[in-house]
């Protein structure tokens, strides 16, 4: 017997993880050719199910809480959580997800000058299942239920990163898997150890456990957020990956895949009630690591995508500093993670997706070849730019907000440790550096005659002109989206 | 060890498929006595799909039958305890129930294609069905033994029983598998019989009745008062011995060949069965051993050969280029890892082991019938030749894809609830490196089934190929199968959990604490309270509001 939760919050939620597991499994049953009018409407239909579970948790106060799934009985399988925190980022998992989606149907067709294709079945139901997943684990109340949705992301991750099936395709999705697989087993340790320990695998147990029991299963976490967010030393398997479809990578680098490593890492401290600080030291000390060699890693690049990818392992290496900082009581360090998640999920994908509307219609995405955008094609180059401002956090875009939050809450921890104040101002400089050379690139690509490549360029589509414009205006206010949301 | 009920159940378990396979084997001896159907081709073929069909079904209703007397009134008997089924026997004899009934509907598909295609005439036929229902007999006498020479005689009557099924095309590589199999696993269960004696023979002299001595559960009641050094020898031996054939390291040298020459259904009946048959005469030995001389040495040595089973069949898994070879290998892996669960011990060990060990069952016989469509497409088994089977097949593409996912332990497939619990299991007796190093060459696994799915499953299809998956006949049981893997996945049903629980505790001598569950079943809090009270190891959770309140 199915008795399924009562409470609206709880059966939103499960709505919004199942509408799109539902999708896949239309698509599957249906033609191909009506795969990509399935997929965008129930990502549609996803996203009005977390606009009602939005607006119903202002309703509540934002209290939300913890809600049991489907029982059996006395038996009931997995647990959701509903809270600030869990439904802001859900809400950028499925609002992308349908950005996406709609991209996505303009992209792969025979139009594309890059890689022509037909928009198969298995793309479509795939990128469901994706979002059904990331939204499952960002919703999951439980490490196992994190453990079996984290899993989920790694397999759809290497059915979309191997799409084009091509040799190398295949390989850098083998890769992405085994790599993210091999960090899990951190997700793994952890489990079976708070289980062993207090006799549940809910989250909020962690609090119970004794310091160095804690420690363990907290760095055990930190392991696996590593492979995901693709941080030293995992981080090979996210520059491979680009051989996805662009909308694919799109997705991997800003709202899900990555975001699932950081995400378990601030789901555990938030629920540890106080991290022991060695904790925070490991984190940090890892972040900083990761930050330097994803800067001298953008140096070679001249690929656009690969680009991109060291510079989400450096974003996403300044959401694990912020949240290692906030082991060390910083508030504010913390909720510049949450708010930084949120906001470079935005940024990022609109980068990606002018990569990619670079790639459908100039058929490159090689800078040097790239000149003159802006001429050519004056929306591209606007978005281009704000991309690039709002990933280096320059004002009025929402990385300044979220970054600002997060080298304040540094210094204001810093203060008590040199240490740390060492970190947090190596970091900053990071940031300067990479700023510098995002604008070398802005302004070798952007502004100018055309290059003959940009210059032969087909016109855009309309379904990509929309997703940019939507996620141009995201890139200026989401920040003040999260900030009022996190308060 | 409580009183056993009489039953008729065992003998008549046993009956059906004996009688099966002797009229099907002595048949030309009388086939002019027999009505007209019996004489051409076409109408014996019908005919003998339906003894077939009839026999398999048999042992299927059977074993459940047995399975709920056991599960209402304990451990039943027959024949002045001769035969005997108890919860840890009945885990095994529901496997051959329901792995022999999927793999013999789907047997009907193979054989009729393989007749089509000339691969084997209408005599191989008769053969086929008889010697599948002898090895079904020889497996069921061999999980429902109590006297434990017969054990030893029908796990030796096993490698009989199959030989001539590995055999059966006739084709040189088969019958030289056919003839390594049985030359390797006959020296190998020797040893296991020069066990089973020692054991016998020192029981006759210490038990007050010698005719007890042959009895397992008598054995078992009496284990304290038998040599500790005899024990431990013929441990060693029943371990070389029974472990051939359960595919253990270095003993497994039969096993890719006789699994990768047999026809497929019998590929999927060795791996998911037979193996698991051997290992049951391993784990009743392990209950004797442990009552003489405690845990440590069989503990000790289960976890060094199961260590080095899974390592070194990982590796020669990632290398095979031969789809069936290569899930002969992943079942030397997964038997490894069963065994590696046996030795770190504990009731939540041993009720990983027989989860994990229903489980794979489950899994590798769809697997291998899935290789069998490959086959009956392709005409190969050669992976560099098998390419784009999504493409040619959906069904078959999509049920091998499910199978790889659910190999690898990937969630909510159902090994990845049983190697969990393994890992669990591992961590709670204090085996941490033994456990981190089976996860990484759990990781090896994956890569190579990733290969699988990546090279072969997907991409493009031969220009040549016809496209269209094999009938429905083939693919009913697999739907069967895979409906069964993601179940099992999804949550661990209630009866299964308390058959496991009862087979721990015939292992453990009495000690029934694990409630099997998946990890993410959680329970109400006096559920909940009531089973860690009495001190059980609940493998579900508490439930979240519970928690919350």
């Amino acid at each position: 017997m199915i008795t399924l939760p009562t409470e609206p919050l709880g059966l939103l939620a499960l709505a919004a993880i199942l509408v799109p597991f539902g999708g896949a499994a239309a698509i599957a049953a249906s033609e191909r050719a009506s795969a990509k009018w399935l997929c965008q409407g129930f990502a549609a239909a996803t996203v009005a199910v977390i606009a009602i579970l939005v607006l119903s948790l202002l309703g509540d106060g934002k209290v939300g809480g913890t809600y049991e799934l489907i029982s059996f009985g006395s038996v009931s399988i997995l647990g959701l959580v509903v809270d600030s925190v869990s439904v802001l980022i859900a809400l950028a998992v499925i609002a992308i997800g349908l950005l996406v989606a709609v991209y996505s149907a303009a992209y792969l067709n025979a139009g594309n000058r890059e890689h022509p294709d037909i928009g198969r079945r298995r793309y479509y139901a795939f990128l469901l299942v994706f979002i059904g997943a990331m939204t499952g684990l960002v919703f999951s109340s439980t490490v196992v239920g994190q453990l079996a949705f984290f899993e989920l992301t790694g397999a759809c991750s290497w059915a979309l990163i191997g799409y084009y099936e091509s040799p190398k395709a295949l390989r850098s999705a083998a890769k992405a898997l085994l790599v993210t697989h091999v960090a899990s087993l951190g997700l793994y340790v952890a489990a079976a150890l708070l289980f062993l320990s207090t006799g549940t695998f809910a989250l909020t147990a962690i609090a119970d456990l004794a310091p160095g029991m804690k420690a363990v299963v907290l760095l055990a976490i930190l392991v696996a957020a590593w492979g995901k967010s693709a941080q030293l030393p995992f981080h090979m398997w996210l520059p491979d990956a680009m051989e996805a479809p662009t909308p694919v990578s799109a997705y991997l680098h800003a709202a899900s895949m990555v975001k699932v490593g950081v995400y378990i890492f601030a789901r555990g401290l938030m629920s540890a009630g106080g991290a022991p600080e060695i904790v925070g030291w490991v984190g940090s000390i890892m972040a900083v690591l990761t930050l330097v060699y994803g800067f001298f890693m953008y140096l070679p690049q001249v690929d656009l995508k690969r680009l991109l990818a060291y510079s989400t392992i450096t974003q996403l290496a300044y959401i694990l500093l912020a949240l290692s900082l906030s082991v060390f009581g910083s508030d504010l360090a913390f909720k510049g993670a949450i708010a930084h998640i949120f906001n470079h999920a935005f940024a990022k994908t609109l980068f990606f997706l002018v990569a990619g509307a670079l790639s459908y219609t100039a058929g490159t995405r090689l800078l040097p070849s790239l000149r003159g955008i802006v001429t050519k094609s004056p929306l591209l180059g606007v978005a281009f730019v704000c991309a690039a401002l709002a990933i280096t956090g320059v004002p009025p875009f929402n990385g300044f907000f979220s970054k600002f939050a997060i080298f304040a809450g540094g210094f204001e921890v810093g203060a008590h440790h040199w240490a740390l104040m060492l970190l947090v101002v190596i970091a900053l400089a990071e940031s300067v550096g990479s700023f510098a050379w995002f604008l070398k690139w802005l302004g070798h690509s952007v502004p100018g005659k055309p290059s003959t490549t940009m210059a032969a360029a087909a016109p855009l589509p309309a379904g990509m002109k929309f997703v940019l414009v939507a996620l141009v205006a995201m890139t200026l206010v989401s920040s003040s989206i999260a900030a009022s949301w996190l308060g | 060890m409580t009183a056993m009920v009489p039953s008729i159940l065992p003998p008549l378990l046993l009956i059906g498929p004996l009688a099966v396979a002797l009229f099907l084997l002595t048949l030309p001896w009388f086939r002019d006595s027999l009505p007209e159907a019996f004489a051409t081709d076409k109408g014996s073929v019908t005919l003998l799909e339906r003894i077939h069909l009839g026999s398999v079904g048999y042992v299927f209703l059977l074993s459940v039958a047995a399975l709920i007397q056991v599960l209402s009134s304990g451990a039943i008997s027959a024949f002045g305890d001769w035969l005997f089924v108890d919860a840890l026997g009945a885990v095994f004899m529901m496997l051959i129930g329901v792995v022999g009934l999927m793999t013999g509907l789907y047997s009907i598909a193979y054989i009729r294609h393989d007749l089509e295609s000339g691969a084997i005439d209408a005599g191989k036929v008769r053969i086929y069905y008889g010697f599948f229902s002898l090895f079904l007999f020889t497996m069921l006498l061999a999980v429902t033994a109590n006297n434990i020479i017969m054990m030893w005689a029908a796990i030796e009557a096993t490698t009989l029983g199959s030989a001539f099924l590995v055999g059966l095309y006739g084709q040189k590589s088969s019958l030289e598998a056919a003839w390594k199999y049985v030359i390797i696993c006959t020296v190998g269960v020797a040893f296991g019989l020069y066990g089973t004696v020692l054991v016998f023979s020192n029981a006759a002299d210490v038990l007050a009745d010698p005719h007890q001595a042959v009895l397992w559960t008598a054995l078992v009641g009496h284990a304290a008062e038998l040599d500790p050094m005899l024990v431990k020898l013929a441990f060693v031996f029943a371990l070389i011995g029974f472990g051939t054939k359960a595919g253990i390291f270095p003993m497994h040298a039969w096993l890719p060949d006789a699994h990768s020459e047999a026809p497929s259904p019998v590929s999927g009946l060795l791996s998911g069965v037979l193996l698991k048959c051997a290992l049951l005469i391993v784990i009743r030995f392990y209950v004797i051993t442990v009552g003489t001389v405690g845990t440590g040495f069989p503990q000790m040595l289960l976890l060094t050969l199961g260590l080095l089973s899974v390592g070194v069949s990982s590796l020669l898994f990632f290398v095979q280029q031969d789809l069936k070879r290569k899930l002969a290998y992943s079942s030397i892996e997964n038997v490894g890892l069963i065994v590696v669960a046996l030795g770190v011990g504990g009731p939540l060990g041993i009720a990983a082991a027989l989860l994990h060990a229903i489980n794979h069952s489950v899994t590798k016989a769809l697997f291998f019938c899935s290789a069998g469509n490959v086959l009956m497409k392709y005409g190969t088994r050669d992976l560099r030749a098998v390419k784009g089977v999504l493409r040619v097949a959906p069904a078959t593409g999509l049920l091998m894809m499910g199978c790889a996912l659910a190999l690898a332990g990937f969630p909510p497939f159902n090994i990845f609830v049983s190697e969990f619990m393994v890992f669990m299991a591992g961590l709670n007796e204090g085996y941490g490196w033994i456990m981190a190093l089976c996860a990484l060459f759990l990781c090896i696994t994956i890569a190579g089934l990733v290969k699988i799915v990546a090279d072969s499953v997907l991409g493009k299809s031969p220009e040549t190929m016809a496209k269209g998956d094999v009938g429905w006949k083939a693919l009913a049981p697999l739907g069967v199968l895979a409906v069964l893997v993601l179940t099992l996945g999804f949550a661990v049903p209630q009866p299964l959990s308390t058959l496991v629980q009862q087979a721990t505790a015939v292992v453990m001598n009495g000690d029934s604490r694990p409630v099997v569950a998946a990890p993410w079943q959680t329970y109400d809090r006096q559920t909940y309270d009531t089973a860690r009270a009495g001190g059980q190891l609940v493998t579900g959770s508490l439930s979240q509001t519970e928690i919350s309140k």
